[in-house]
């Protein structure tokens, strides 16, 4: 492939409602307080005229039905790494820009996605369904992108030259300076930043330290701006602290989604996939967890297939204990490399895969199954499940019915002649089937073995055209089979 | 409604809608059942894609699966599975192994009942999913018409074969399913009634030669077994035309 180099590209994803949104989706009016100030307000709260910055009375005077969170910096901490493990799904170059940002290098997997709009559609998409309001923007320049992201500008700025035209009209307050400073700066009548860009960076630095002026060259590209990359954790355990303790397990399906989310991202950095993760679902005094295991048909890393199987899994299970914490583990990540795209877009068996993995969930791992044939000539022995079957040849060999009953079948006989709904009539056999000399017909798991067999096998139609598999032993005839 | 003027041939050429007095054309393509006879009488000269087809056999082990094993194995060479929900009895391995490589065939244990319907659910899934060859279910005897309409919605997204299996009382209750043929055991063949079809009522009730442990020479010869004759479900006609 030649073609030019793809130029660097910054996403930066502020997350304005960060300090409220670290706890759950809230349909009330609610906001987050820090030593009686309001830090952060949601949807519901604003229109009531509830702002940050406000005090939290002067709050709830607004609106008394206000749920009011303490700001849980340690979970702002936790929930931005999460965040940074799933834009991993979109980019391994990830930073993170504390404490609401993230930053994402989109330059080169803009092919990958099928160009900008996409790959943006999903990343809002997938910031959205998690529950967190987000501002994009998307410049060559991380402090750029950061700066109009903050401002609320969705502007895609691709060009070097066009970030001075597109940040001059930005207030200064995306800077994020002290309050002093910003006081500074308005009573030198500077509001915008083409004000600042036009001053002197000698005088800036004199007045405001070295940092401003070159926080400013690094927007316009012309200093360097190297941010350390986030470091994917070596294996994925990730915990969630629920923001109430959840009685039903349908509840929990918001949070989960966030854990699965991450894993996803964590798996496409490590071009890994799972056939199995561990939700752990943590009670309060000292009851046991509750161990869900999310099982696959084959390893993944699709984050639907995953959401699909957690929810069935969770519209089963009864919670016999409040749940205060999630815990999300994968054990076993296996190498999965990245995607192909079926050329015509066939139909193929791997297609079927999540429709199995979601059966699976909903009837139970058993009750979906392969064959394969077990090499015993007892017919209830002949039959094996198997979780996913191989053999790809026909196998030839003397008739045999399609069904078997799950429990033989006595057969009435009367006047010399069977009878099943009238005289069978016998029209092959009969096949002696003798085996099983080492099985003495121990109970194992509640169920008799078969034993040593000496049957006699024919088939028998019945007047009502039925075609039967019957035997004869010591004890007498017996129907067992039908050839459907 | 619009009063756009249409030729009739236009509409006729729609796959819903077809002159009384032939069989319809089908939206998606079938699958030749094996049977001359049988082709020569379904709509589309074969099973439909894409549609239920709903087998009332009068018992087990009459031949209602022997009856579908050429068109399953046509659905294997495409290398798609073969989904059996609910079977009605455990499936034996050797037997399946000797029609179908068994990489091919899945089998899917649900059960209806106490407010729940895995068998339908599972069926729609597997429909939805576009991803098999054929699904062969065994349907609870209490489904509604809603599960089944749900069904056929799903098979019409889909190139599967849909074959439901549901017991022989459901004959006199009406079916959003396009294809409904009940199957009798007798000692010359496989009798099978196709009580509604996209076209014309038929009138025959056909014998057919399917698979079984020997050949059928080999049963004693009774005279047919002659069956009630049922009237041509009228009703059930004019609500397909009139959808």
């Amino acid at each position: 492939m030649s073609g030019p180099a793809p130029k660097d590209l910054w996403l930066a994803l502020h997350f304005h409602r960060f300090p409220l949104e670290v706890f759950d989706a809230m349909e009330q009016p609610a906001v987050v307080a820090e030593r009686h100030l309001v830090v952060c307000a949601n949807a519901q709260a604003e229109t009531l005229g509830v702002v940050a910055g406000m005090r939290l009375s002067g709050a709830l005077g607004l609106a008394p039905g206000l749920a009011v969170h303490d700001r849980k910096t340690q979970r702002e901490v936790e929930t931005l790494d999460r965040l940074a493990c799933w834009a991993g799904s979109f980019s391994p170059h990830v930073s993170l820009a504390e404490p609401d940002e993230l930053l994402i290098e989109i330059g080169g997997c803009l092919r990958l996605f099928g160009g900008l709009d996409v790959l943006c559609g999903l990343i809002r998409e997938g910031a959205v369904t998690q529950g967190f309001s987000v501002h994009m923007a998307l410049a060559p320049t991380p402090r750029a992108a950061q700066w109009l992201a903050r401002a609320g500008q969705e502007i895609a700025c691709l060009d070097m030259q066009d970030i001075r035209r597109h940040a001059q009209g930005l207030s200064v307050a995306v800077i994020g300076l002290s309050a002093a400073e910003m006081q500074t700066l308005a009573s030198l009548g500077v509001r915008q930043l083409k004000d600042l860009f036009v001053l002197p960076s000698s005088g800036l630095a004199r007045r405001f330290g070295i940092r401003l002026p070159q926080q400013l060259a690094q927007a316009l590209g012309e200093a360097a701006d190297l941010r350390r990359e986030f470091v994917f954790p070596e294996s994925f355990v990730q915990k969630l602290e629920l923001p109430a303790k959840v009685e039903q397990a349908t509840m929990l399906l918001f949070a989960a989604r966030r854990l699965l989310a991450s894993l996803a991202g964590w798996l496409s950095v490590r071009a890994s996939g799972v056939a199995e993760c561990d939700l752990v679902l943590v009670h309060e005094d000292g009851i046991a967890d509750t161990h869900l295991v999310l099982g696959f048909a084959s390893p993944t890393r699709e984050l639907a297939r995953m959401e699909r199987v957690l929810r069935e899994r969770l519209d089963r299970l009864v919670l016999n204990a409040a749940a205060t914490d999630l815990r999300l583990e994968a054990a076993a990540p296996v190498h999965l490399p990245g995607n192909t795209l079926g050329l015509f877009a066939q139909a193929s068996a791997q297609s079927l895969d999540p429709v199995i993995e979601r059966l699976r969930a909903r009837l139970g791992k058993q009750a979906v199954h392969a064959m394969e044939i077990n090499d015993d000539y007892r017919p209830e022995c002949a039959t094996q499940s198997v979780e996913r079957c191989d053999v790809k040849e026909t196998k030839g060999g003397p008739p045999r019915p399609l069904w078997l009953l799950p429990e033989v079948q006595s057969l009435q006989e009367r006047d010399g002649a069977l009878h099943y709904g009238g005289v069978l009539q016998r029209v092959a056999g009969p096949e002696r089937i003798e085996s099983g000399w080492w099985d003495r017909g121990e109970v194992v798991e509640e169920k008799a073995s078969v034993g040593d067999v000496r049957r006699d096998y024919y088939v028998a139609v019945s007047v009502r055209g039925e075609w039967l598999w019957i035997f004869r032993d010591r004890q007498g005839w017996w129907l067992q089979g039908v050839f459907a | 409604m619009s009063a756009i003027p249409l030729a009739l041939d236009d509409v006729l050429l729609r796959p819903d809608i077809w002159r009384g007095d032939r069989l319809a054309g089908l939206a998606a393509e079938s699958v030749a059942s094996g049977f001359a006879a049988l082709d020569a009488e379904l709509p589309g000269s074969g099973w439909p894609r894409g549609a239920l087809v709903e087998l009332l056999p009068e018992t087990r082990g009459i031949g209602e699966l022997s009856l579908l094993v050429p068109a399953l194995q046509q659905c294997v060479l495409d290398e798609l599975p073969v989904v059996v929900v609910a079977p009605p009895g455990m499936a034996h391995a050797p037997a399946w192994a000797a029609r179908f490589p068994l990489i091919h065939v899945l089998v899917v244990e649900a059960e209806s009942g106490k407010g729940r319907d895995d068998i339908a659910w599972s069926v729609e899934l597997l429909l939805a999913s576009g991803g098999v060859g054929a699904v062969l279910a065994w349907l609870p005897a209490k489904i509604s018409n809603k599960s089944l309409r749900r069904l056929q919605l799903a098979a019409e997204g889909s190139r599967s074969l849909a074959f439901m299996f549901r017991p022989p009382s459901c004959e006199q209750t009406s079916s959003p399913a396009p294809l409904r043929l009940s199957l009798h055991g007798s000692r010359q063949g496989l009798q099978v009634d196709i009580f509604k079809r996209r076209g014309p009522p038929c009138e025959k009730t056909l014998l057919l030669q399917v698979e079984r442990p020997l050949p059928w020479a080999r049963v004693r010869h009774e005279a047919p077994r002659v069956l009630p004759q049922r009237q041509p479900q009228l009703a059930v006609v004019a609500k397909e035309l009139a959808k």
